[in-house]
This record gives structure tokens, C-alpha cells and sequence, in this order.
């Protein structure tokens, strides 16, 4: 009799658990990103669509998309260098580097915009060399690129540090001991063996680069149409009462963030399922 | 013929290879053995381009190759844990070293498919070439990693532990028939293994390694029979030791006279080491040692027989004739010496 009260009083606190998970998840996660979607789209999908068809948004969408094109490829590369240098070889200052790599994790992105404008603003270091060549980077298209490559750089390599370390440096030997040169070895063996990592990587990377506002509101400069990138433009429209076109912008963002999502978890199920199959 | 000249290599304050001179003879099929932290690894690497020594040279047939890198000096590398591309399927795991070479030296696919085939009936895993290697048993991606080390045609086979991931069974298989495999082939062949049994049976010479340096090299017969040291003696084959002390040619442990030829050594203190099969039961004559029988059980067609010897720390093991009744244990057994080899203490490595 005690052992049935027992069994049932575990499932009562089994389902009061999952209960409350699933009451904190709707209220706090899906019915905000409902109400992103509900409130753009409150006057209809005409205003929805004139909001996104506006020129000024037009042109953050196009921003934030040339930002993304060239911050994340970028990112790509030298994560990929800096996780092989780690991984694959043995050298004074090792674990420094790692921890320079997660320094944009842990400084606030408001400063690592504030750096930017410290290097390259017309009061900064370079400020005045850059004046004399007419070279603008802060309150420009560059310092916003810049700005994201800082706060993204740390996504591809975090993810394939580990991976690399693990998978040890035995293919690669292999390889070159097989007459195969760097680079042979690099795209035949170390890229496929890496590939499902990197698309992680990669998937968060953009995710962040579309996404960022701290530092990229510091060293934008905020003008309609040239600097704003689309997190920025939707603070503009909100600040400016403009509901409708700010949730517009807003929702396709959230978007993103939920196209994002789905293509990390189908990513995740291959990258176990390649993990998974490895075993010696 | 290889040759390594004064090769050493330091990692930090380690030293891992201390003043190495070793001469590789063609066809030969050499083992390089030793416990982990020997350097033996490390050696074979350097024998392949895959690490640089400090000083020294490696010679491949009078031909200086200390800096050419691995991918320059023709050698096939076997890994441990086998190294197969798991991306791949077997056949192109087998053809890769071909489809990596310069376009004009590069045969075709057809041509590349057709190597890999014969190679895969050599190694006998005739119709896997459209597998992957995760498809395949542990013994079968090893023969896939030989085959694929064996299709770029190196004028020297490397390998590193290559039965190490291996249960006993298929272990034992698959050394005997590389052994088949090197000679019908004509390799020359070096690998490492800690494994003081598969480095007997299997190799034309043995070079025993401790400390980053050479203890000993010579056949399985002559590392086995004349060890040159007590490490080699140890490591080679199972020993017992007692502690002895040599006077006027004569080996005493304590006070007990071994009758041990010790013509030739000094006084002094020295270790004294008998295989467990070099001893016969005796009478209480002098010459024999007291052992208190601790355990009995078979092996084969001996028994074993564990005891101790007041005065030794360690268990000492012998081999006794299994058709005779077995001894008892708690009883006293008088040990007779047969064959034993002595070493000066100073030359004992603590």
C-alpha cells in the first residue's frame, strides 16, 4: 500500500514538474513570440507587407544581410584556423589564446562597440590617420562589420575546438603520410570530418551576426537608410510609436531565429548520429 | 637499408630519445619494444617524417632524409587505432594515397578502383570495397589501414601498436599473418609494440628500449636466452630476482651459497635473475633455495608454483613438471638454480 501512495506521489511531482516547465515555457517564450507575430500582423497583411517593403527597412534588411555575408564567412575562416592551431598542435600560450577567444563571450557587447570607437573613432587612435586618407569606419558599413565579426568570432571555433581535440591527430597523419599535401589533407579529410560541427557553428554565427545590438547600436550612428541594421530599426520604429512596422521588422527576426532553430536541431540529430557511428 | 644516426629528442625537460644508433637491413622485420615511455613511439615517428629529432640523422639507403617530411620519404604508416577516413568507403580509403598525386602522375579512377581491388585481395576482404569503415570488424579496418598504407608502394612499412586495439584472438591471427605477409611481399618492416610475446614471435631482430635508450638488440633468441641487462631480463619474458652478493666468485644470498657461476664479476652487491622454468626441486643440498609454497595451479603442462623466499619482497614463480604430484602449499621446497644470469648492482636501473 505505502509502495502504491509512494509510486503515485512521484508521478504527481512528475507531472507538477512538467506541468510548471511547459506553464513558464508558454508564458515566457512562446507567447511573446506569438504576440511578435500577432501584433505585426494586427492591421492586417497589407500594413505587414508596407512595413517591410519601406524603403528604410529595405535597406536594414539589405545591412544586416551584407553584415551577415561577410562577417560569417570571415568567422568561418579564421575559426577554423584558430580550432586547428589548438587542437592539432602543442605550443607556449596555448590556453591564453583559448581565452582570448572567449573574451567577446564574456565583455559586454556595448563595450566591444566602445573599443571600436576607442580604435577607430575621429577622437580614437587611428582617428586622425583615417581622416587624412577619408577613410570612415565608425558610423560606417565597416565598423558595423567589424563590430559583429568581434561578438561572433568566439561561435566556430568554441564548436569545433572540442571536436578537433577529440578526433586527435591520426587522419590527418594518415594522409600526409600517404603523399597527400596541407591543403589535400585540409579539404579531404580534416572538412568532412568536421562538416557537421562547422554547420553549427556557422548556423549560430549567423544567428548572432543578424541578431546583434549592443555593439553595433555603439558604432552605427543610427542613420536612416545607410547605418541601421534591422535590430535597429526596429528600436527606431518603436521608439517612434510605430508598432505595427517595428513588430513587422521584429517578426522577421523571430523568424530567423526559428528557421535557425529547426536547421540546428536537424543539424544536431546528423552530428550525433555521425558521433555516434564512429566508434572503434 | 635504414640508419639512425645519434638521434635524440627532448620534449621540455623529458628526454625522450637519448643518442640512438640502430641500422635497419632490407627484408628485415624489426621490433621495436619497451614500455610506455620508453621513446619507442617516438623513434618510429621519427623514422617516418611525422617528428624531427634534435640531433642526429636518418639515413634511407645512404640518402639523408632527417628533413624531408613524411609525405617526401615513401613510407606506408599503420596507426594503432587505425586512422581509416570514415567518410570514405574502403576502396577509397584504399586508393587515396593514388588520388592525391599530381595529375600527371595520377592513374585514372578505373585504374585507381582496379589497384585498390587487388589490394583488398591481398589483404583477403575481397568484395568490402564498397563498405565504410564503421561497417567493419577491428581486425578488418587494420587490414584496410595495411592495405591503403600498402598502395602507394613505400619502400618501408611502419607500424605502431598495430594489434593494440585487437582482442587477443584476432590479435594472434592477424600478427602471423602479416609476418606471411611481409616475407611473401619482400618489406622491410619495423614496428612498436609493448608486448614482449608478439615482439618475439614475430620479429627477425627485437631492440629492447628504456629511457629513451637502446638496453639491447639482437634475435628474440639472444634477447631472450643472454639478456644484457636486468631491465631486458625483466621485461623480456617473466624473471624472478633475488637479491645476491658476490664474493670471490661466488654468489651468496645472505648466507647461503648459490652455486651460480660468478667467475668473472666483481664483490659487491649484484641481482641475481632465473626464469621460472631454469629450476629444478632438490634435496636439502647446499645451493637450494627455501621456498614456502603460497599457491599451485596449472599451465599447460607444468605447474606454476607462486612462493616466497624469506628475504625477497616479491612473489617468486616456478615452473615445475605438472607430472609430478603437485607441491603442497604451506609446505618447503627446496629450489635448485639451474640457469640464472647475474647483474652488478651498479648496472641495475632502480
Amino acid at each position: 500500500m505505502n509502495g502504491v501512495l509512494a509510486l503515485s506521489g512521484r508521478l504527481q511531482a512528475r507531472h507538477l514538474l512538467i506541468g510548471l516547465m511547459l506553464a513558464f515555457i508558454g508564458l515566457f517564450l512562446v507567447l511573446p513570440l506569438v504576440s511578435v507575430f500577432a501584433e505585426g500582423l494586427s492591421k492586417g497583411f497589407a500594413a505587414y507587407g508596407a512595413a517591410l517593403v519601406q524603403p528604410d527597412a529595405q535597406s536594414a534588411i539589405k545591412l544586416t544581410l551584407l553584415v551577415a555575408a561577410i562577417s560569417v564567412p570571415v568567422n568561418v575562416v579564421f575559426g577554423v584556423m584558430a580550432a586547428w592551431a589548438i587542437a592539432k598542435f602543442d605550443f607556449p600560450g596555448k590556453s591564453l589564446l583559448i581565452t582570448f577567444i572567449d573574451l567577446p563571450f564574456s565583455v559586454s557587447p556595448v563595450v566591444a562597440g566602445l573599443i571600436y570607437v576607442l580604435m577607430f573613432g575621429m577622437q580614437g587612435w587611428l582617428g586622425p590617420w583615417l581622416r587624412d586618407y577619408d577613410i570612415q569606419i565608425i558610423f560606417a558599413v565597416p565598423g558595423i562589420v567589424l563590430a559583429t565579426i568581434f561578438v561572433t568570432f568566439p561561435f566556430v571555433a568554441r564548436e569545433l575546438i572540442p571536436l578537433m581535440a577529440e578526433q586527435g591527430r591520426d587522419d590527418e597523419e594518415a594522409a600526409l603520410s600517404l603523399g597527400a599535401s596541407g591543403f589535400q589533407t585540409f579539404l579531404r579529410v580534416t572538412l568532412p570530418n568536421i562538416r557537421w560541427g562547422l554547420l553549427y557553428g556557422v548556423l549560430l554565427c549567423n544567428a548572432r551576426a543578424m541578431g546583434e545590438f549592443g555593439a553595433v547600436s555603439v558604432v552605427s550612428g543610427h542613420l536612416r537608410g545607410l547605418t541601421n541594421t534591422m535590430p535597429l530599426h526596429v528600436e527606431i520604429l518603436y521608439n517612434e510609436y510605430n508598432f505595427v512596422a517595428a513588430f513587422a521588422v521584429a517578426s522577421l527576426l523571430a523568424l530567423l531565429a526559428l528557421v535557425t532553430l529547426v536547421l540546428k536541431s536537424i543539424v544536431e540529430w546528423r552530428f550525433d548520429y555521425q558521433r555516434g557511428s564512429v566508434g572503434h | 637499408m635504414i640508419r639512425l644516426d645519434s638521434i635524440s629528442k627532448r620534449y621540455g625537460a623529458y628526454q625522450a630519445l637519448d643518442n640512438i644508433n640502430l641500422d635497419v637491413r632490407d627484408g628485415e622485420f624489426l621490433a621495436l619494444l619497451g614500455p610506455s615511455g620508453s621513446g619507442k613511439t617516438t623513434l618510429l615517428r621519427i623514422v617516418a617524417g611525422l617528428a624531427f629529432p634534435d640531433h642526429g640523422s636518418v639515413l634511407f639507403n645512404g640518402e639523408d632524409v632527417t628533413d624531408l617530411k613524411v609525405a617526401e620519404r615513401k613510407v606506408g604508416f599503420v596507426f594503432q587505432h587505425y586512422a581509416l577516413f570514415k567518410h570514405m568507403t574502403v576502396a577509397d580509403n584504399i586508393g587515396f594515397g593514388l588520388s592525391v598525386r599530381k595529375r600527371r602522375e595520377r592513374p585514372s579512377k578505373a585504374a585507381i578502383r582496379a589497384r585498390a581491388e587487388e589490394l583488398l585481395d591481398l589483404v583477403q576482404l575481397r568484395g568490402l570495397g564498397d563498405r565504410y569503415p564503421a561497417q567493419l570488424s577491428g581486425g578488418q579496418r587494420q587490414r584496410v589501414a595495411l592495405a591503403r598504407a600498402l598502395a602507394v608502394e613505400p619502400q618501408l612499412l611502419l607500424l605502431d601498436e598495430p594489434f593494440g586495439a585487437l582482442d587477443a584472438q584476432v590479435r594472434k591471427e592477424l600478427r602471423r599473418w602479416l609476418r606471411h605477409l611481409h616475407d611473401q611481399m619482400g618489406l622491410t618492416s619495423i614496428f612498436v609494440t609493448h608486448d614482449q610475446e608478439e615482439a618475439l614471435e614475430l620479429a627477425d631482430r627485437v631492440v629492447v628500449m628504456d629511457h629513451g635508450v637502446i638496453e639491447q638488440i639482437g634475435t628474440p633468441e639472444e634477447v631472450y636466452m643472454a639478456p644484457r641487462s636486468s631491465f631486458v631480463s625483466n621485461f623480456v619474458g617473466e624473471t624472478n630476482s633475488l637479491p645476491v652478493s658476490v664474493r670471490d666468485g661466488q654468489a651468496h644470498f645472505f648466507d647461503r651459497h648459490i652455486a651460480i657461476e660468478a667467475e668473472r664479476m666483481p664483490d659487491g652487491p649484484a641481482r641475481l635473475d632465473f626464469r621460472p622454468h631454469d629450476v629444478t626441486v632438490g634435496d636439502e643440498q647446499p645451493g637450494c633455495l627455501p621456498l614456502l609454497v603460497t599457491g599451485v595451479y596449472r599451465r599447460g603442462g607444468d605447474w606454476r608454483v607462486e612462493g616466497e623466499v624469506t628475504g625477497v619482497d616479491r612473489t617468486i614463480e616456478v615452473n615445475l613438471d605438472a607430472r609430478m604430484p603437485a607441491p603442497e602449499v604451506g609446505k618447503r621446497l627446496a629450489i635448485k638454480v639451474q640457469r640464472a644470469k647475474l647483474f652488478q648492482l651498479s648496472e641495475v636501473k632502480p
